[in-house]
């Protein structure tokens, strides 16, 4: 009888500490990249919020140590785990969690039938607001420069929308699409390839528009552009992620012209509280969960400088 | 008159293993003073105690009377001691003429170096010495190890800051010299004598000792137990202090027996530095390779052994035999002594078992793949008891033994494949009296077995007794080949030197 | 030296192992020390562990391969490719592991037959390998459907070694895999007169050469043996992450040289053993482990472990100045 009280008392505190003190852990490799780091900046912050225990895992670009790593905190005994890389590359990590019945949610990852829902910014809707703005400024008619990343599923999508939204006017015409190295971060080495490409067609008005599938390759092309010289030939620049240094040549008046930020803060407190329903016995039936976007421009770029 | 330099008391224990005790040394100005001893006598020791780079537990140093203290390197120098050792510390990247500067100042114009007067200089100061032959602006790595040793024994005399110098040490200086560079530094001892300096000589080499030095001290066990002048004694009186006991024949005693069956035939063998070779050795026999430095000796056993490239035609019991690769060699019943055992001879690192074993490995394996560990220390347990090796165990690293038991290791690494041919670089260099006995006996016994064997070497005492006939080579040239026997040495160096002016 | 000090630089290595584990058993009690959990290290080290022991065998002789990596991701991507084309698995992976064998041939020759130095040779082909994958693959991640189910799963499956808490507890087939290659690298470099002659070549290559050691067959044999090692560490990556990029087995590289350097501590002459590397590993794979469910910061994490690594050579070489 004792014994039953005691193993009764014990699980019930055992329950009562789950429900109060969930430890979390978020794996990534990518927490290098600033879109990232606004994510789980905002997940912890909504996480602190709700008393949660994080543990944040940057693997520093190894996928196979994000597989270990999470098998790591299943061993742990975590409540849930948060990732923000490619779900189909993590199978064997995802697999141990469920073994352990521990949920998996995705930040900005990739959907996936293991994962319990993935919360993310259109990247078809992104790419399709900055590629009709290059199509609009340039009359539909001209020569774009492509900066492209096809390794990396979620920008490889922006692409291919871009791909399709250009090819829908004869006038156009892709001058090159380039894949960057981006081990320095993918500004140093688009900068040099955007040199070759300016030095490739020294005629003024001989490129009309570059379109980025991201920011760092897109300030990289600024930078080579405005040291050619170039900078009056009116060639139309346009990123995606509205990070800070994208921002502030968007708000300078230059090439830059236009980005979309996507809502990192929330998308990661999105996350939070998906993680918080779940574990609060919701089911979630979304696969992928759409955080809006919007597009930034000169007209409304203060309203993003000031956050 | 007090002695320049007097050493009284010397002792030395390491974790309570006496290795200098009471030893003492007297060196009077002008005189070449040989200090001899085995492998660990304490020579070695009682010489870093004067370097500066031990420090004693007991010793009584004094300099010209005036008591003194050596506690560093530097207190060394400033007292005017120098020292020359076996291990050449040149840089071989730089140029003669920058090695001799490498302690003073380079010669100067307008602020940078001034190569031309540099060069000039260096010229002037190798010619004082009657060095003619090498060029100051060669790069110091293109040397022979004896061309190496005239620059470094040149740079320790003449260096500017050496006009205080007035005690010279060299430890085994002619150890990697031909006869030629060996009559040249002789020449340099006798300008630093007329100088008044004191000359300390550290040899195995008792030839020289005779001929070059007024005194000699004998150690042994760390004690010196006699200290004579040269004129009262002769070298099996050494040979005798130094071993402890008694030497009737160092070298054995020649075969009487005449060769009959043809071993080796060379019919033709050139390559870059040779020409012109053609010679027979027959079974059972010793040829000897004389040469001054230079004259391909070495190069000709590594022809032979196939380690260079040549073009030949040999016949090994009447067979044809390609000098292809050293493995190839092995194979075929060659076995090979090199000439620098540390460097081309041995893995230091590795055990007395391993180094044994190298090229014999595929006979100690289940199919020449996997090895047979058991065999092999057996093996080699066998192999150097037949050599007479003192070390600890087969797993005793190599590193530590002396000169002479490292040679032993490379004498029954030769033995185990009971070659046909032996080819041996300079057995005896940098070998103490014991172990030079004990090799000398065993290159007697194999030959008696009938292996033909090739040895050259620089020291002509060896050649002399060991061989039965000698080849002489002159810049690559087959000159002369004849028999030893009855042979001075002032002859068969006479031989040497005449076939440079025909030549 | 005393007795004492040659132990602890010939064991301080080990020693140090047995505190980083008595450390998070200690910190972690219920679930460091726990049969899943060792397994589950066992899994993560595995291809850092195949890499490494391929690697030992160019270390015993002195030289360096900086191409394992890039060796690894290119083989990945060789056989992704080929699945994607609807080869089948056997094929793939032979392809793959011939595309190392060359590879690795490719270095051999460079080093050995040609005479660069391991370290410039290996640097090219480290790039040309890197090239190449990127190349052929279009520098995309292959993964998805184009990964058959057989591949993908092989990382996944194991050996059952009965259950625990209701659920099958396996030996992992990739450390499977690396136990197979860990006993093929000792008894070649153990048992073997190749790997004594390649001992020998560390410890003294002119020494070796004449000594009968045919020494640029050798070196070039090891080359080839360690190119084929990076190939089946890639094919390994490959199957546990599902898919291949050309950049997923760079970081192999630095970590496999850290792990032989951590077990030529162990060695009185610091000559590499593949049984040493292990250590090496394990230390590693433990710390990241260990370290990740203390919660320990990511960056923290390496600086850590890089701190370690010097700390444990910086004793072993002090050790032997002493």
């Amino acid at each position: 009888m004792k014994r039953l009280f005691r193993l009764s008392f014990s699980l019930a505190l055992f329950i009562l500490c789950t429900a109060f003190a969930q430890t979390v852990a978020v794996v990534t490799p990518y927490l290098a990249q600033p879109g990232t780091q606004f994510m789980v900046e905002a997940f912890e912050a909504a996480a602190k919020a709700k008393g949660w225990t994080v543990n944040v895992i940057d693997t520093a670009g190894d996928v196979a140590a994000v597989i270990s790593r999470i098998e790591d905190v299943v061993t742990q005994g975590v409540d849930a785990i948060v990732i923000n890389v490619d779900p189909a590359q993590v199978a064997a990590g995802l697999a141990s969690a469920a073994d352990a019945n521990i949920p998996v949610f995705g930040m900005d990852a990739g959907t996936d039938a293991m994962l319990v829902t993935n919360v993310t910014s259109n990247g078809y809707a992104m790419a399709t607001e900055t590629s009709s703005y290059v199509v609009d400024r340039i009359g539909g008619a001209g020569r774009v420069v492509m900066f492209v990343f096809d390794a990396y599923p979620p920008v490889q999508k922006r692409g291919v929308v871009a791909d399709a939204i250009f090819g829908n006017y004869p006038d156009i015409e892709i001058v090159d699409r380039i894949t960057p190295d981006v081990s320095d971060g993918g500004i140093a080495d688009s900068r040099a390839k955007m040199e070759a490409v300016l030095a490739a067609n020294p005629d003024a008005g001989s490129i009309s528009a570059v379109w980025a599938a991201w920011d760092q390759p897109a300030l990289g092309a600024l930078q080579a552009i405005e040291d050619a010289g170039r900078g009056a030939e009116g060639i139309v620049i346009v990123g995606i992620d509205a990070n800070p240094q994208a921002l502030d040549a968007i708000r300078a008046g230059g090439n830059f012209e236009a980005s979309v930020s996507q809502d990192f803060n929330g998308i990661g407190s999105t996350t939070a509280d998906l993680v918080e329903r779940y574990l609060g016995g919701e089911t979630i039936t979304q696969a992928t969960v759409y955080v809006p976007t919007t597009l930034v421009t000169g007209a409304n770029v203060g309203d993003f400088v000031s956050q | 008159m007090p002695p320049l330099l007097s050493v009284q008391n010397a002792s030395k224990s390491y974790s309570g293993n006496k290795v200098l005790d009471n030893a003492w040394l007297e060196l009077a100005s002008g005189e070449a003073h040989a200090l001899m001893g085995e492998n660990g006598a304490g020579k070695s020791t009682l010489i870093k105690l004067l370097a500066g780079v031990v420090t004693p537990d007991i010793i009584d140093l004094k300099l010209n009377g005036t008591p003194i203290q050596i506690r560093s390197a530097q207190e060394a120098f400033v007292l005017g001691l120098r020292f020359i050792h076996q291990e050449l510390n040149v840089v071989p990247q730089l140029s003669v003429a920058e090695n001799l500067f490498l302690q003073s100042v380079y010669p100067k114009r307008f602020g940078l170096v001034d190569w031309r007067s540099l060069n000039k200089k260096a010229k002037t100061m190798l010619s004082g010495l009657g060095i003619e032959h090498i060029a100051p602006e060669k790069k110091m790595a293109r040397l022979s190890t004896g061309d190496k040793m005239l620059v470094k024994i040149a740079a320790a005399l003449l260096g500017e800051a050496n006009e205080t110098a007035s005690v010279f040490v060299l430890d085994e200086p002619t150890a990697a010299l031909s006869s030629e560079e060996t009559g040249r530094l002789f020449e340099l001892i006798g300008q630093l004598k007329t100088r008044g300096c004191a000359v300390l000589y550290v040899s195995h080499r008792l030839e020289e000792i005779f001929a070059l030095c007024e005194h000699v001290t004998v150690m042994r066990d760390g004690k010196t137990v006699a200290s004579k002048a040269i004129s009262e004694t002769k070298q099996s009186e050494l040979i005798e202090l130094m071993t402890g006991r008694s030497l009737q024949q160092v070298y054995g005693k020649r075969g009487e027996s005449v060769f009959q069956d043809v071993l080796l035939d060379i019919q033709r063998l050139e390559s870059q530095k040779l020409k012109g070779i053609k010679f027979k050795l027959f079974k059972g026999e010793i040829v000897g390779l004389a040469g001054l430095a230079g004259s391909g000796r070495s190069e000709l056993l590594r022809a032979i052994m196939g380690v260079d490239a040549s073009r030949h035609e040999i016949l090994l019991e009447g067979q044809p035999f390609l000098a292809s690769s050293p493995s190839s060699s092995w194979e075929q019943g060659l076995a090979f002594v090199p000439e620098e055992r540390r460097a081309e001879g041995l893995v230091l690192s590795h055990s007395v078992a391993n180094n044994v074993a190298l090229p014999h490995l595929n006979q100690m394996s289940h199919g020449g793949v996997v090895l047979k560990r058991r065999l092999q220390a057996k093996k080699a347990r066998a192999l150097t008891e037949q050599v007479r090796l003192k070390a600890r165990g087969m797993g005793q690293k190599v590193k530590e033994l002396s000169g002479g038991n490292q040679q032993k290791v490379v004498f029954a690494r030769a033995l185990a494949a009971s070659p046909r041919l032996l080819l041996l670089d300079e057995p005896g260099r940098g070998v103490d009296v014991g172990a030079k006995v004990d090799i000398y006996t065993f290159i007697r016994q194999l030959s008696q077995k009938g292996t033909g064997i090739i040895l050259a070497s620089s020291d002509l005492t060896e050649l002399l007794g060991l061989c039965d006939r000698i080849l002489i080579l002159h810049e690559g040239k087959q000159v002369a080949l004849v028999k030893a026997q009855g042979l001075s040495q002032a002859e068969l160096l006479g031989l040497c030197y005449q076939t440079k002016a025909a030549a | 030296m005393t007795r004492l000090g040659r132990l602890t630089r010939r064991f301080g290595t080990l020693l140090g192992f047995l505190i980083v584990i008595l450390f998070f058993w200690f910190n972690l009690p219920d679930t460091f020390m726990t049969a899943r959990n060792l397994l589950n290290i066992s899994q993560q080290v595995s291809m850092l562990a195949v890499v490494a022991f391929s690697m030992t065998i160019v270390m015993v002789m002195n030289d360096f391969d900086l191409s394992v990596g890039s060796m690894a991701s290119l083989a990945g991507i060789v056989a992704a490719l080929l699945f994607s084309q609807g080869s089948s698995v056997f094929l793939g992976v032979s392809a793959a592991l011939a595309v190392g064998l060359l590879g690795g041939l490719i270095n051999g020759v460079l080093v050995s037959l040609v005479g660069i130095l391991p370290f410039v040779a290996t640097l090219g082909t480290l790039t040309i390998f890197s090239g190449l994958a990127f190349f052929v693959s279009g520098g995309k991640t292959i993964f998805g459907r184009d990964i058959p189910a057989a591949f993908s799963g092989f990382a996944r499956a194991g050996l059952p070694l009965g259950t625990l808490n209701e659920r099958p507890l396996l030996l992992p087939n990739l450390t499977l895999v690396a136990l197979i290659v860990l006993f093929l690298v000792w008894l070649t470099l153990e048992h073997t007169t190749f790997g004594r002659r390649l001992y020998a070549i560390g410890g003294n290559r002119e020494a070796s050469r004449l000594a009968g050691v045919r020494v640029r067959l050798l070196r070039l044999l090891a080359f080839v043996l360690t190119g084929l090692g990076a190939a089946l560490a890639g094919l390994m990556y490959a199957s546990r992450v599902a898919s291949a990029n050309p950049t997923q087995g760079a970081g192999l590289m630095l970590d496999a040289i850290a792990a032989v350097f951590l077990g030529m501590t162990m060695s009185e002459e610091g000559e590499p053993h593949v049984l040493a590397t292990l250590v090496g590993v394990l230390i590693l794979g433990v710390l990241d482990n260990g370290l990740t469910q203390m919660q320990v910061d990511s960056y923290v994490r390496e600086m850590l472990m890089g701190g370690i690594i010097v700390a444990a050579v910086a004793s072993s070489s002090l050790g032997k100045q002493s």
